[in-house]
């Protein structure tokens, strides 16, 4: 019993030497990056990741962030609400010091609790639904324009082309009902008509109903609001299935991956991008960096959070510590500083303080840049 | 006369599902028919079916392009190979638990299933394969209904296959000897009928009906996936459940019934293509509640 009870505390002793040994000489900084490395928008995490991973190797090549090293962790949220929140816990229970990622909304939105509750600083670089701006406790920080941005440049888009008979589809999800919602408003306001809203099962294969529901209610123009797995499959049975209407798909779908999916059908349909790496001038060098390191295009998402790794650096090099609270309040003073993805400053609700979508144009296989005005 | 051509169009829609739903609920069917097993990784097995003919479709395609020719011969080896496979998945995991009680095997089968699934998930890191064929877009068009050459090509490749099996158990020799081990199986080992084989073959049979129909829906849908068989497998066992567990003919009866309903019931005010799981699991439950024994399966005393 004796040499038991010694055991334990011999061992707790050592636990503890341990535990203080590991942050006295901690050279790290541990960085979570929570992005779908698996599951049906596993390109755009992976592309995510490889992103954030090419900005934190580079911030290491010059020293480091407070003289430490960064170390990224890999939460991967699968795009699924219920992985995300483990993944979350996950990434909070190993100590990392900030969180850059969220892509799907759906998914982004129950961890905002979990990293709240720590007050952990949370740069969200693609998620843009307007339902996460009232559930932000404060420590999260937008850096991609949200759905309302989207909304009207895709309503005032849909005029431009003289749409008259415009269809709605979503997932059901939060970031694609809400982009669903509120081009529906700003549709409507303009003295417009929806004649259709569909909401289709994520995952689901068959469209024929929808397509039929589409046809039947004689559309001149299609908005599919949710992502690319889908997207291309909905495109291809529309144009399969006998529709020649407009097209358009909103930026959750602005991926190479769609024309896979969909072939030829993606030929004329229509994206509501944020600016891809393609489409930036300051993102020559981060595309051939990006391909160098690995040996393919940089995704849509890639510049964002390749800048919300480097913000997330910048704040903390600023605020001169990692300290939760230091770093959110150093974060919440960025001031038009440019980056990739151009400048950053955010409003009181800690989002993008503009608008930064584009409209690209399916043809020959790849989105080539349309100019609406 | 839109509402003539709505009305079309759903079995249209509905006969292209019906035929997905019915090719795999065969599977579903004739395997508790020998050994009495739901077998939940069947879903599965359409799913690694999808993705055999993917890669026999980009093997073949040099030669003989992606069009009809490459995509039929992808069809056969996905399902000679696939057939194999759920044969060696019922050597190696059910074999051995056949004398087990029942819950042991059905918890195998859902062993199975997340097998397969995760072992496509780590192969294809998760990701959607674009399963690309040279097939077009083209198709016969009335007013607002059109009908693509691919619904048709398909449609009528699933009702040969029917065929085919229905020929198969009611006029061969090993179609028959299925049919009596599904009714006894001692009594079968004591007339000479090497049981093991029989159950061997329906699984071949099974499987190679799935893995046909996860190559056709991969080249009719354009993408397939580690997930996709999950629903999937839940909509042809209510199928099969619909057309009586363990007759033939009611897994293919149900199939096309399901898939009609569903193309249907989405086409009603205010249920839209949103609630199609909610329609077709509501049938399930509805289905299990009035007429357990379905439509065409004869009732007996069983005990999962």
């Amino acid at each position: 019993m004796t040499i038991r009870m010694t055991t334990l505390a011999t061992a707790a002793a050592l636990g503890i030497g341990l535990a203080g040994t590991a942050q006295a000489d901690d050279h790290e900084i541990l960085i979570g990056i929570q992005v779908p490395t698996t599951g049906s928008e596993a390109t755009y995490g992976q592309d995510m990741f490889n992103a954030a991973e090419l900005a934190a190797e580079e911030i290491n090549a010059e020293g480091g962030v407070l003289g430490r090293e960064l170390r990224l962790i890999n939460g991967d949220s699968a795009c699924d609400p219920q992985q995300s929140v483990n993944a979350a816990s996950n990434l909070v229970s190993r100590d990392v010091l900030g969180i850059v990622g969220g892509y799907c909304s759906g998914a982004t939105m129950p961890t905002l609790k979990t990293y709240g509750d720590e007050g952990l600083p949370f740069v969200i670089t693609a998620s843009n639904s307007t339902q996460l701006i009232p559930a932000n406790p404060g420590n999260a920080f937008m850096i991609n324009s949200t759905g309302a941005d989207q909304s009207k440049k895709a309503a005032d888009f849909f005029e431009a082309q003289g749409v008259e008979r415009l269809v709605i589809i979503d997932q059901g999800d939060s970031y694609s009902q809400d982009l669903a919602d509120l081009t529906a408003e700003r549709w409507e306001s303009m003295g417009n008509e929806v004649v259709r809203r569909e909401t289709v099962n994520k995952g689901e294969q068959d469209f024929s109903a929808v397509v039929s529901n589409v046809r039947s209610s004689d559309a001149d123009a299609v908005f599919w609001t949710a992502y690319y797995a889908d997207g291309g499959l909905l495109i291809r049975q529309l144009r399969q299935g006998g529709y020649r209407g407009t097209i358009a798909v909103g930026d959750g779908s602005n991926s190479p991956q769609l024309f896979e999916i969909a072939g030829g059908a993606a030929e004329g349909v229509f994206a509501f991008s944020n600016p891809t790496a393609d489409f930036l001038p300051a993102a020559a060098d981060f595309i051939e960096d990006y391909q160098a390191e690995y040996g393919q295009d940089p995704g849509p998402y890639a510049p964002l959070n390749y800048d919300g790794m480097k913000l997330l650096a910048w704040a903390m090099e600023k605020a001169g510590t990692t300290d939760s609270a230091a770093v959110v309040d150093a974060l919440a003073t960025a001031d038009g500083e440019s980056w990739l993805t151009g400048p950053i400053r955010f409003t009181d609700e800690n989002t993008l303080a503009r608008s930064n979508f584009i409209i690209l144009e399916g043809e020959d296989g790849a989105w080539s840049y349309y100019d609406n005005q | 006369m839109p509402a003539l051509e709505t009305f079309l169009q759903a079995i249209v829609n509905g006969l292209v599902l019906g035929s997905f739903y019915a090719l795999i609920a065969l599977g579903y069917t004739m395997i508790f028919g020998v050994i009495k097993l739901l077998n939940f990784a069947h879903g599965d097995v359409y799913m690694v079916g999808a993705f055999v003919g993917f890669g026999a479709l980009s093997l073949v395609s040099g030669v003989v392009g992606a069009g009809w020719t490459g995509l039929a011969i992808a069809v056969l080896i996905s399902m000679i190979a696939v057939g194999f496979l759920g044969v060696v998945i019922q050597r190696v995991a059910y074999q051995p638990m056949l004398s087990a009680p029942r819950l042991s095997i059905l918890i195998t089968a859902l062993a199975v299933s997340l097998v397969l699934q995760n072992g496509a998930l780590s192969l294809t890191e998760g990701s959607y394969k674009a399963f690309r064929t040279d097939l077009g877009f083209g198709g016969f068009e009335f007013g607002r209904l059109f009908i693509s050459h691919q619904a048709i090509v398909l449609v009528a490749t699933a009702a040969v296959l029917m065929i085919a099996l229905e020929f198969f158990v009611s006029r061969t020799m090993y179609g028959r000897a299925m049919r009596a081990v599904s009714i006894d199986k001692d009594m079968c080992r004591l007339l000479g009928i090497n049981v093991n084989r029989v159950v061997a073959i329906t699984f071949l049979i099974g499987s190679g009906l799935a893995a046909a129909a996860g190559t056709m829906a991969g080249a009719y849908y354009g993408s397939i996936w580690y997930f996709m068989g999950f629903l999937i497998g839940l909509k042809a066992f209510t199928a099969a459940v619909i057309g009586g567990i363990g007759s033939i003919t009611g897994a293919m009866l149900g199939g096309l019934i399901l898939g009609l309903l569903e193309s249907f019931g989405t086409q009603i005010p205010f249920i839209g293509s949103e609630w199609k799981d909610v329609f077709t699991f509501a049938i399930l439950i509805l289905v299990l509640v009035f007429k357990p024994t379905g439509l065409l399966g004869k009732s007996e005393v069983e005990r999962m």
